[in-house]
């Protein structure tokens, strides 16, 4: 046979070797016992001296592909084999995607302070100072600076808790409305606060009653408040938290420390304004108390209700969370059952 | 109080629905619901009794037959005792209905056939308390005839349409018919019209035999008389009585009722006596003797000197403005009467009608104000409607005790202001007409408007007032929205808030659920967390012994939320609280409000799970929580970790405080097991920290540094050490002797136990050096390492393993 022949030969046999191959292992065996420096094309190649020197660099070519071809047989099959390797982790590794995380919770704020902060920032966008004033209050600011002197029957509706003759729990955050208004410098511009926390009251604790709750009150004080900037920026309010298709009315109530006073109503998030359950087929739900500053309260605070006159409103917010999001009973908020406290993550 | 529509009528043209009305009267008045009486009833008409005979089978039921205006009379079995041959009655037919679903159906009663119900008046829906009494145990017979099969309805006020108003303290001029048609008849631009009482002056005489006294004339400012001769009390009128009823009053006789009508159709409420029961010809307001005593139907009240009272002689016959006692009562045999309207202080009346439990629809209406311009008119009323039902001899004039002559109020205002202040610009006309609507009287010079106000509106005062009459009769709804136009503001939170909500939302961020709890506890409560070994705020008068103190701590709050919690299985728990605690120094009054913010955790901090196993909370998970909550106080200080065994219901042996730079600003500990168990809690940690002392560190200025360009060195040491010796005494003295490039030590473990000898523990802790400015050598490093471990050894005695 000669060289050329022998050469092709162990070519197709070199080619058909590889192709056949099942491990890596039998391709590394392959290449060294065929390629290597011991291999039969090296010893072909010894052949080399009997054949006319004319013809040596032909058969050198041939040498060299049939090394070639080998080569880039048995590299395409490791390719191949590589691959299968692969899809075989691949699906050894595959897991159960249903099965439960890891847990990495974050607490839930409390749905209270969430509609408190959810408010809070709507008047801090629009200018407003959050002011926490104190729980423990003089009467004279928690009533006689809100021109509710002793004897005044307004009192009655809010039984309250005494420490002393002077001393008591507050009973509305109103009460930080003369501590503001004395403390505020009007050459500086108009005053705009919110001021939310905790109040109390002598109420026997049932579904709709608490001896303590929160409440936010609001209070702008400048030389051009009227009841339609009032009207404005509550109806701002409760598209804000009620939403936007959301529209208010005011109907005649009574404060002592307001002159209009007025009652706030909110069409029924709930039912559109045609009338359901929530709100008691009317069409609307009352959600706050607001009015234009009495004269007098302005006075007591050295303002002259001639020149500056002044609105200031008050909110629930156990009673905003209890329509929003249908909570039946006040001592849910306050019992901090955390199965009742988590349904709320994330909802402001 | 509710407004009878069909009485409305006499006054004001009004033909809109009862539900139109009180929508309307909401928008631009008060606060209104309708109210439908006896909507449910069909097929009530009056019977006739012809003839009454014995049931053959029974002894107390009889066979009545009654016209009730068809061909044909019906037989009807009926039971009551009072029924009788010749009687108008209210028959319920075949087919009638009821209140509370109850339908009539013809059949037989023991035998005989029944075609309908002679009815009692509470069958057919007036309340059982406020029918007269005479048919309290029976059916209701009809004063006078009437036509048989005539509809009951409106003969009786079973369906009556009533505007139900509900009003703000203010507004106590509509407690009358007469207000209320005001206020009704502004909204729809009508005046009403009353016809003004008159007596009949061939009764008028000058009778001199009975005198009033007023001692405390400050409080009554008015207070008059008309006496009566001669009566012969009688029934009064269907229609008085039917809206008596329906005013939830009890109809008695001619002379009760014409007073309690006169209350209601005025607003004034109006006393009568019977004069022949007077100790003496003459009543006398004033204040009561202590010990005095009031004579009630069903009690007595002992009075004291703040009490105004009406008496006769030594007798007290009335809480002035609120109850007449039994004394001088009317009744179906008195001949002389004195009819009494006054006007007495509304606190005084309002705080004795609290004291005595006797609040009523006098005392409601004097509590918030009478008009003191009807005060008379509305005696001559009641004299006229007690003479017409009782026919009156002779009537006096006007005995007076005190009178006060009612001035109208005069407000001046200006049109600019009004409109300025409801942000509108209505024309001087528009804002006049509105005035006049409310039968307001006003005078126009150029923008200065002066407003005459009668009597009536007592709670008009001040130009803001006026603005709110302007602005509800113009609508509401008529407003514009627009927001105030003044000059820029900065909003925004307190630095002290600011904290405060960075503090709680790393918390949130740590896993744990923030809780509200009440304020104020019980007096264990505030024994077992005084923390700040403060002074207790206690409230003067609490409600329960559950609420108070003051909370000195927020502790108990959470242990209560723990122990809520685990007794419906919610086991692991991790929760959290920010609030004010109540600090109190002797000697003060008011206590310091102080910012807390405080935890608890019970039960495993990694749940049990199909890829973990459970973990219990512990000490140094909570310090984790506790240290990583200080980093966000953004202190420029030093915080550490002292062992404290101080606090009774916390673990002596698992508790620290929290300090900075030395000052305690918090505790942290695991609650003691006598306090757990207690508290049916499980094993809880809690902690809790003085925002207020937080917030004095809050200083630190970050200049930024680069992150280090040069590598590490580290070194591990592993000691044997005394057991007591704690692991923060060995990092300080490592950190004081490991110089200037010791940038971090940990510690990675502690062990003790076996191979290790008695009362020692094995600590092993790694040590990293850095020069931030160029490359450390072995040398340098190995130089600090051995001053570290030389004080060790020498000051801690330890053996470097
Ligand atoms: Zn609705």
């Amino acid at each position: 046979m000669s060289l050329n022949d022998t050469l092709k030969n162990l070519r197709e046999n070199g080619i058909d070797e590889a192709k056949r191959a099942q491990k890596l292992q039998e391709l590394n065996d392959l290449r060294v016992n065929l390629l290597g420096k011991k291999g039969p094309i090296t010893k072909a190649l010894r052949g080399m001296k009997d054949i006319p020197a004319e013809q040596r660099p032909e058969i050198g070519t041939l040498a060299n592909n049939v090394k070639k071809d080998i080569q880039a047989a048995i590299e395409e099959k490791m390719e191949e084999l590589n691959q299968k390797l692969v899809a075989k982790k691949l699906e050894e590794e595959t897991i159960d995607v249903t099965l439960p995380a890891t847990k990495n919770n974050q607490g839930t704020k409390h749905i209270l302070n969430q509609t408190i902060e959810d408010i809070e920032q709507f008047f801090i966008g629009l200018g407003y100072e959050v002011a926490g004033g104190y729980e423990v209050e003089e009467d004279h600011y928690n009533f006689e600076r809100l021109n509710i002197p002793k004897n005044h029957p307004a009192r009655d509706m809010q039984d309250t808790f005494y420490l002393s003759d002077e001393l008591l729990m507050r009973t509305q955050t109103s009460a930080q409305e003369g501590r503001d208004m004395e403390a505020h410098d009007f050459t500086k511009g108009p005053l705009k606060m919110i001021s939310p926390g905790v109040v109390y009251r002598r109420d026997d604790d049932d579904a709709t009653h608490s001896h303590q709750f929160h409440q936010i009150e609001g209070l702008v004080v400048d030389k051009n408040i009227s009841m339609a900037d009032l009207k404005g920026t509550l109806d701002a309010l409760c598209r804000h938290v009620f939403g936007p298709d959301r529209e208010i009315r005011f109907r005649p109530s009574y404060f002592p420390f307001t002159e209009p006073s007025v009652e706030v109503d909110v069409s029924c998030f709930n039912c559109g304004g045609t009338g359901c359950r929530i709100c008691k087929y009317t069409g609307w739900i009352e959600v706050l108390g607001a009015g234009l500053t009495h004269p007098n309260v302005l006075k007591m605070s050295g303002i002259d209700p001639n020149e500056y006159s002044g609105m200031a409103f008050g909110l629930g917010p156990e009673r905003f969370a209890m329509l929003k999001y249908g909570v039946n009973d006040i001592r849910d908020f306050y019992l901090n059952d955390v199965r009742f406290l988590e349904q709320f993550k994330g909802v402001n | 109080m509710k407004i009878s529509v069909n009485w409305l009528k006499e006054y004001i043209p009004v033909d809109h629905t009862v539900e139109e009305i009180a929508n309307k009267v909401s928008l631009t008045g008060i606060e209104s619901g309708p109210v439908k009486l006896g909507e449910e009833l069909t097929d009530l008409v009056v019977g006739h009794i012809t003839s009454v005979t014995p049931h053959p089978d029974s002894d107390h039921l009889k066979l009545c037959q009654v016209d009730v205006g068809e061909k044909e009379e019906i037989q009807i079995v009926c039971g009551a005792p009072n029924v009788a041959e010749d009687q108008y009655v209210i028959v319920a037919l075949h087919g009638a209905h009821l209140p509370n679903g109850v339908r009539i159906k013809r059949g037989k009663l023991r035998g005989q056939e029944s075609n309908g119900m002679i009815c009692g008046l509470d069958e057919v829906g007036v309340p059982a308390q406020y029918m007269p009494k005479e048919f309290e145990n029976g059916i209701y017979v009809f004063d006078e005839p009437q036509t048989p099969g005539q509809e009951v309805y409106d003969l009786l006020g079973l369906k009556d349409e009533m505007v139900d108003i509900d009003i703000t303290p203010n507004r106590a001029d509509t407690l009358g018919m007469r207000g209320a048609a005001w206020e009704i008849g502004a909204t729809y631009d009508e005046k009403p019209k009353f016809t003004k009482p008159e007596l009949n002056q061939d009764k008028l005489k000058d009778l001199t035999d009975v005198t009033a006294t007023v001692e405390e004339k400050d409080l009554v400012p008015d207070y008059l008389l008309r006496e009566l001769k001669g009566i012969k009390v009688a029934k009064s009128p269907l229609w008085m009585q039917r809206r008596l009823w329906n005013q939830n009053i009890k109809p008695v006789n001619s002379v009760v009722d014409a007073a309690n009508y006169v209350m209601i159709e005025y607003g004034q409420p109006v006393q009568v006596y019977d004069l022949d029961k007077l100790p003496q010809k003459n009543l006398t307001v004033k204040l009561a003797h202590d010990g005095d005593k009031l004579i009630l139907a069903e009690t007595d009240k002992s009075l004291n000197h703040n009490d105004l009272v009406i008496t006769s002689g030594d007798e007290v016959l009335g809480l002035a403005g609120i109850i007449n006692g039994t004394k001088a009562a009317v009744d179906e045999n008195t001949t002389n009467v004195l009819v009494e309207a006054g006007v007495f202080d509304g606190a005084r009346v309002r705080k004795a009608a609290q004291r005595h439990d006797l609040r009523d629809d006098a005392s409601n209406r004097f509590e918030k104000g009478v008009d003191n311009g009807i005060v008379s008119e509305a005696l001559v009323r009641a004299t006229q409607l007690i003479d017409q039902a009782s026919d009156a001899k002779e009537i006096s004039k006007e005995i007076i005790g005190n009178y006060t002559k009612a001035q109208p109020t005069v407000i001046k205002g200006s049109i600019k202001h009004i409109n300025h202040l409801m942000g509108l610009q209505l024309s001087s006309d528009e804002i006049l007409q509105i005035f006049d609507r409310l039968g307001f009287t006003s005078e126009l010079s150029g923008d200065a408007v002066t407003i005459t106000i009668p009597t009536r509106r007592w709670d008009m005062e001040i130009e803001a007032d006026l603005v709110e009459e302007v602005n509800r009769i113009y609508g509401y709804e008529n407003l514009p929205n627009t927001l105030p136009a003044g000059m820029e503001t900065r909003g925004g939170y307190s630095a002290k808030r600011e904290l405060s909500n960075k503090l709680r939302d790393a918390l949130l961020a740590s896993g744990l659920d923030e809780v509200i709890n009440y304020s104020l506890l019980n007096k264990q409560e505030v024994d077992d967390f005084n923390i700040l070994n403060s002074e207790y705020t206690k409230l003067l008068h609490p409600m329960t012994e559950d609420h108070e103190y003051l909370r000195n701590s927020l502790i108990p709050g959470l242990v209560r939320d723990v122990a809520y919690n685990q007794a419906r299985k919610n086991d692991d728990l991790q929760l959290f609280e920010q609030a004010r605690v109540f600090d109190r120094v002797t000697g003060n009054d008011r206590p310091k409000e102080l910012p807390f913010i405080s935890g608890a955790i019970s039960g495993n901090v990694i749940e049990d799970a199909w890829n973990s196993d459970a973990k219990p909370v512990d000490f140094y998970y909570v310090k984790g929580i506790v240290e990583e909550l200080l980093t966000y106080v953004n202190a420029d200080a030093q915080f550490s970790f002292e062992a404290t065994a101080d606090y009774d219901n916390l673990h002596p042996g698992q508790t620290a405080k929290i300090l900075a730079n030395g000052q305690m600003v918090g505790i942290i500990g695991k609650l003691h097991p006598n306090y757990q168990k207690a508290h049916n809690v499980n094993d809880t940690f809690v902690f809790e920290l003085n925002i207020d002392a937080l917030f004095d560190l809050n200083t630190r200025n970050v200049k930024a540094t680069s992150a280090p360009k040069y590598p590490e060195i580290s070194r591990d040491l592993a000691i044997l050490v005394e057991k007591d010796i704690e692991n923060g005494q060995i990092i300080a003295d490592i950190f004081s002797n490991g110089g200037k490039y010791l940038k971090d030590v940990k510690i990675f473990d502690v062990y003790e136990g076996k191979n290790i000898k008695p009362n020692h523990k094995s600590l092993g802790y790694h040590l990293v050096f850095l020069n931030p400015n160029d490359t450390l050598t072995d040398e340098e490093v190995e130089k600090a390492f051995t001053l570290v471990k030389d004080s060790l050894v020498q000051k801690f005695n330890v053996e470097i393993r």
